[in-house]
């Protein structure tokens, strides 16, 4: 399976490839990301709304107005602009805003953490598979072939469903099918850089295996994967959301966009604007991450 | 070419062995008792005992998986517990269903994403790449599921010219396509589904042309003295195997992935007939469901190879 | 001859107005077709809709009223009487005349075969999935045996007053069909044969299944009057009220209730009675707090039933006891009425405050209405004097496993929200406090175990006349509200919404619904 890594991956917006990116190292290389990156307004803009997202996220008992499970049935499904709820309520009274900030926290959990345990293992798995031999990069990127061979999507649901809905299990789930795309990723990157010349001189000069790792492999690998790694947040926030909005996902009370969408979909009658405000989290969130992912990606490829 | 075409099949059939061990054991990752759903609330130790056995699911493991493959290999993926069916009746047909929906929503999203892309490649930071490309990312950050909820407030509660869910006037067995009555019912999924096909081709092409753009032998063509048109012409053609790649991946989507859009609008396809499976805790259908949906994956994934090793010959040799 | 014209003229109306016509599309709740060979699944809508239309029981159900709570009436079987010899055998007097809508004749071996198909495993009839549907119908049953052709005769294990309720469970379906099919039930569930009043049309699996009237049918007064019944599986609420005012559905079961003043502006008629249904916990008396009667006392006086009402739209009838204040045995029993002030004090009294408590719920569910946001609610309600309650979200398939296994291999959990069909004296009342019942064998979940309760159970199992049984049951209520047994909230009044179009419909307070009467306005 030699086709290029990036164009391998299922529903991942991933629009370059990423061989040759690493040996373009040069001095100054950062500097001049940073450069590209400052003069990036799109990015920079949405970059801040990342920013603030987050923020609200983290510190979201300062800012939220009321308690995201204080119910008020009298209360219920009152429209945007009522006094005190400037969001409204949801079907159990709940305050909107407040349950829309900390959903914020779990559903950036539910793309940032499986993304991250996928990035650890599945770049870990990658370079060792990229660095070893034949024998143990087989072993390694068969089975990962075999987890390749299932839609993103149907291994979620397969997986959460098989194991039963909850946080816990769909960030195993999450993580179980990003794993398998950064691993080749990595190994890649790792194969490429492999055989490159001041490789071999390094191991000339008699430096061992996980010293060369440490210090030459990682430096090139790391680029890519985060790169990859950034575009697959927002797929992991739709993918968390579907799964939640399945009944796979994350389980009541806990305030999740996903979940938020799935139950006022009952009140979608009385309180359409309401009920459409999860969804438009979850899309200004994803296409926050997608742009400014696409940005940082811009930024460190220096061939375009 | 005939040596790696060979290669490349002898290297699907572990794959697709690999895949029928995870569809078989995924279904043991869960709590609980297989049988739960034929049981009513109130079953008794004894009856419970005498179900496993006429279900087999008194063996062990490794037995029930054998006797699992061996079916598999002749075509039959057991009985759905829930209803009793052949389950490779259920998938066929299921599968059959989400076929015509990606039968429209596949060149829908192929025409759309790569006209777009192909565009906005060739005019890199104009005014109508940055169109395109912003019309893509939306179309790749929309949780898909929610827009098929909005479309069937607008088009079949508020203005009914629309169906809302479905699969024709006397259900999928009776669906004639050829009869609006029936294809209207295909109108809201498909473009439900093509959206996201659509962002991602269009953003893949976007990319690839630019990227061959700026190669060199784009520069000696120009030098050379071609028109504008041939140029992009070979710029394309330079760009298809990734494009193709990503293609084929997003067929795969369309065919296997297409949960969330089929429970929105019930339609009879295989993601709602893996959601019904999981459900009913019904393990012969989630199992046949998945491994069919992945085979047909791994079919796509082999077809693109060979097509990319056509397209450029250096794949071959590699 | 005029008059005669006019007589003509007359028999013309009568005659569209029997053939009224029209197809009924119903948008059930269920996520499946239920099953078509007998028994069916997806609990008692798929006797709602499939079983009973299709076949008939030995006992039918009452369901052509609105205002009275429905009872059991001769179904295939006309009459039925204990044998004054035997307190254990039942004789049933077949009705005659009855044919299959395979052309056979009805016959009480045909019944005897039944039993057969659902009880022996070793009759060639044997099917295990229906078996497996049925077996709790059929617990008391020990011998199925014909008296002649036109009656069979029911021995029980020991003395069972309940039988004929029991048996309204069991639908009859045809041998001479099975026989043909070479017993391949799969097969069957595409070519059924019953006595009922609807005939088979069409199936098409997950999707819809299509009735049409049997013109034969033995009942001439509950002869469909439309051409055509079409029942889809719809589990979303929200589908549903779609599809209803997209012209897709005419009639759907259970819109969600917020749903309900967009249904009327558009013209759309609701109904709702109430039926024997109870939304309530069942309490784990052995390892939780609510071993302790006053515990149980407070929960039940925590509850604000009033805001669960407001939750739902007016959509449910506040539940005091386990069965609706209309059952004929309900009687007066103590009724805890919403006073926190008091709870508080009990649990203050039970010295158990905190009082921390793990309410096993599901996700959705067959009767289980709004479970998430009534058991928030409930929640809230709950620790507000004095409660700590800790929610165990399952799905309504692993619920039901919890609520099988019983507290022996849960006894961590307080209580577990299972509503319960409470149709009939035993799965009204007995099953839920019956030591015989203790899960994982019945549904006593959590062994709930009371000297006076056993001895009135015993009584009642033995008494055969219904006005003295009826007594028995009612001091059977009352003790099991003295008790306190469950935490209950709710009795659902099962909200359906019909397309201005249909006419005839009426509801009955009863699960099932009788669809024949229906017509349909072009």
């Amino acid at each position: 399976m030699n086709k290029p890594v990036a164009l391998a991956v299922a529903e991942i917006p991933a629009d370059s490839d990423f061989d040759g990116a690493p040996a373009t190292k040069v001095r100054g290389y950062w500097q001049s990301v940073g450069y590209r990156l400052r003069h990036d307004w799109v990015t920079l803009g949405f970059g801040v709304i990342v920013l603030l997202i987050v923020l609200a996220a983290v510190f979201a008992p300062l800012i939220a107005p009321f308690s995201p499970y204080a119910q008020s049935i009298i209360g219920r499904l009152k429209p945007f602009g009522w006094r005190g709820h400037p969001w409204g309520t949801d079907e159990l009274g709940r305050d909107m805003m407040s349950r829309l900030i900390y959903g914020g926290r779990i559903s950036l959990m539910m793309g940032l953490v499986p993304v991250v345990i996928a990035t650890m293992i599945g770049g870990t798995l990658g370079v060792i598979g990229g660095f070893a031999g034949k024998v143990a990069n087989t072993a390694i990127m068969r089975t990962m072939d075999v987890f390749y061979a299932f839609p993103s999507i149907l291994l979620a649901v397969a997986i959460s469903g098989a194991m039963g809905g909850g946080i816990v299990n769909g960030i195993i789930s999450l993580s179980l099918v990003f794993t398998p795309a950064m691993c080749r990723v990595a190994e890649t990157a790792t194969a490429q850089v492999k055989n490159l010349d001041y490789i071999e001189a390094a191991r000339a000069s008699g430096a061992g295996t996980l010293t060369i790792i440490r210090h030459h492999v990682l430096g090139n690998v790391l680029g890519p994967v985060f790169i990859y790694a950034s575009s697959l947040v927002s797929v992991s926030i739709l993918l968390a959301s579907g799964l939640s909005f399945l009944g796979l996902g994350v389980q009541p009370p806990e305030p999740d966009w996903g979940l938020m969408l799935s139950t006022l979909r009952q009140s979608l009658y009385v309180d359409p604007l309401g009920c459409a405000l999860p969804g438009i989290a979850i899309f200004i969130t994803s296409i926050c991450f997608n742009l400014v992912s696409d940005g940082i990606r811009a930024a460190m490829d220096v061939r375009i | 070419m005939l040596g790696y075409v060979f290669r490349r099949i002898l290297f699907a059939i572990p794959i697709a062995l690999g895949v029928s061990v995870v569809c078989f054991s995924l279904v043991y990752l869960a709590p609980g008792d297989p049988l739960q759903t034929v049981l009513p609330p109130d079953a008794t130790a004894e009856t419970i005992a005498i179900v496993k056995h006429a279900y087999g699911f008194d063996r062990p493991i490794p037995v029930q998986y054998a006797i699992w493959l061996w079916h598999v290999l002749h075509g039959d993926f057991g009985r759905s517990i829930a209803t009793q069916r052949a389950v490779t009746l259920e998938v066929f047909g299921s599968v059959a269903n989400t076929a015509m929906l990606a039968l429209f929503a596949v060149p829908l999203s192929f025409i759309t994403g790569y006209s777009m892309g192909a565009l906005a490649g060739c005019y890199p930071g104009k005014i109508m790449d940055r169109v395109v490309t912003g019309a893509a990312v939306i179309g790749v950050s929309l949780p898909n599921y929610w827009l098929g909820l909005v479309l069937v407030i607008l088009f079949a509660v508020e203005y009914m010219v629309l169906p809302a869910s479905g699969m024709g006037q006397s259900g999928s067995a009776a669906f004639v396509l050829w009869h609006w009555s029936d294809a209207q019912f295909l109108v809201l999924p498909v473009i439900t589904l093509a959206m996201i096909p659509i962002g991602i081709i269009a953003r893949t092409t976007r990319a690839a042309v630019a990227d061959v753009r700026n190669q060199d032998f784009v520069t000696t063509l120009r030098a050379m003295g071609l028109g504008e048109g041939a140029v992009i012409r070979h710029v394309l053609k330079n760009a298809s195997p990734q494009v193709l790649a990503v293609m084929g991946l997003q067929f795969g989507y369309l065919m296997g992935g297409s949960i969330l859009v089929e429970t929105v609008f019930t339609w009879p396809g295989s993601g709602f007939l893996l959601n019904k499976a999981i459900i009913n805790r019904d393990i012969p259908v989630l199992q046949g469901t998945i491994l069919a949906l992945s085979l047909i994956f791994v079919l796509t994934n082999l077809v693109v190879d060979l097509l990319q090793a056509i397209l450029d010959p250096r794949i071959r040799r590699a | 001859m005029i008059r005669r014209l006019m007589l003509a003229a007359g028999f013309a109306t009568m005659s569209v107005a029997a053939q009224a016509g029209g197809v009924i599309t119903v948008a059930m709740t269920a996520g499946e077709v239920p099953i078509t060979t007998g028994t069916p699944d997806q609990g008692f809508e798929g006797y709602r809709f499939v079983a009973l239309n299709l076949y008939d029981a030995l006992v039918n159900w009452d369901v052509s009223k609105s205002d009275t709570a429905s009872d059991i009436k001769p179904g295939l079987a006309t009459a039925w009487h204990i044998d004054p010899a035997n307190n254990k055998r039942w004789l049933f007097d077949l009705r005659q005349g009855v044919k299959w809508h395979d052309g056979c004749d009805f016959m009480a071996q045909d019944v005897v075969w039944n039993f057969a198909r659902l009880m022996d495993n070793k009759a060639p009839q044997f099917d295990t999935f229906q078996f497996a549907l049925s077996r709790g119908y059929l617990t008391s049953i020990a011998a199925v045996t014909a008296v002649g052709d036109h009656q069979v005769a029911i021995e029980t294990k020991s003395p069972d007053s309940l039988v004929p309720y029991e048996l309204s469970y069991v639908p009859m379906i045809s041998r001479c069909r099975a026989e043909a099919l070479k017993y391949d039930y799969s097969g069957y569930a595409n070519q059924p044969s019953g006595t009922g009043p609807y005939l088979f049309s069409k199936l098409v699996p997950h999707e819809r299944l299509e009735l049409v009237p049997n013109p034969n049918y033995w009942d001439k007064a509950r002869i469909p009057k439309q051409d055509k019944l079409v029942l889809l599986p719809m589990p979303e609420a929200n589908t549903r009220v779609a599809a209803l005012l997209s012209g897709q559905v005419n009639f759907i079961e259970a819109p969600a209730p917020d749903a309900v003043p967009r249904l009327k502006s558009a013209g759309m008629k609701l109904f709702t009675n109430i039926y024997p249904h109870v939304w309530a916990y069942q309490l784990n008396f052995v390892t939780s707090p609510f071993k302790d009667l006053r515990v149980r006392q407070a929960a039940n006086y925590a509850i604000n039933r009033d805001d669960v009402k407001e939750l739902l739209g007016g959509l449910m009838e506040d539940a005091y006891s386990t069965i609706p204040p209309a059952t004929p045995y309900f009687g007066h029993p103590v009724l805890y009425k919403f006073d926190p002030k008091k709870a508080h004090a009990l649990l203050e009294e039970a010295k158990c405050l905190p009082c921390d408590v793990t309410f096993v719920i599901s996700t959705s569910g067959s009767g289980q209405m709004q479970p998430l946001q009534m058991n928030e609610l409930i929640k809230a309600q709950l620790e507000e004097v004095g409660f700590r309650v800790k929610l165990d979200i399952m799905d309504w398939n692993a619920l039901g496993q919890v609520a099988r296994d019983g507290i022996e291999k849960h006894p961590d959990d307080a209580a577990v929200n299972a509503s319960k069909a409470v149709s009939d004296p035993f799965y009204g009342l007995i099953r839920h406090v019956a030591k015989a019942q203790w899960a994982p064998v019945g549904s006593n979940w959590g062994h709930y175990e009371d000297a006076e309760t056993e001895d009135l159970i015993a009584k009642i199992n033995a008494e055969f006349d219904p006005a003295r049984r009826n007594d028995l049951l009612i001091k059977l209520n009352e003790r099991m509200n003295a008790q306190a047994v469950m935490i209950w909230v709710a009795h659902d009044v099962n909200p359906r919404a019909l397309s201005p179009k249909l006419h005839g419909f009426v509801q009955a307070q009863s699960w099932f619904q009788d669809l024949t009467p229906i017509t349909v306005d072009p």
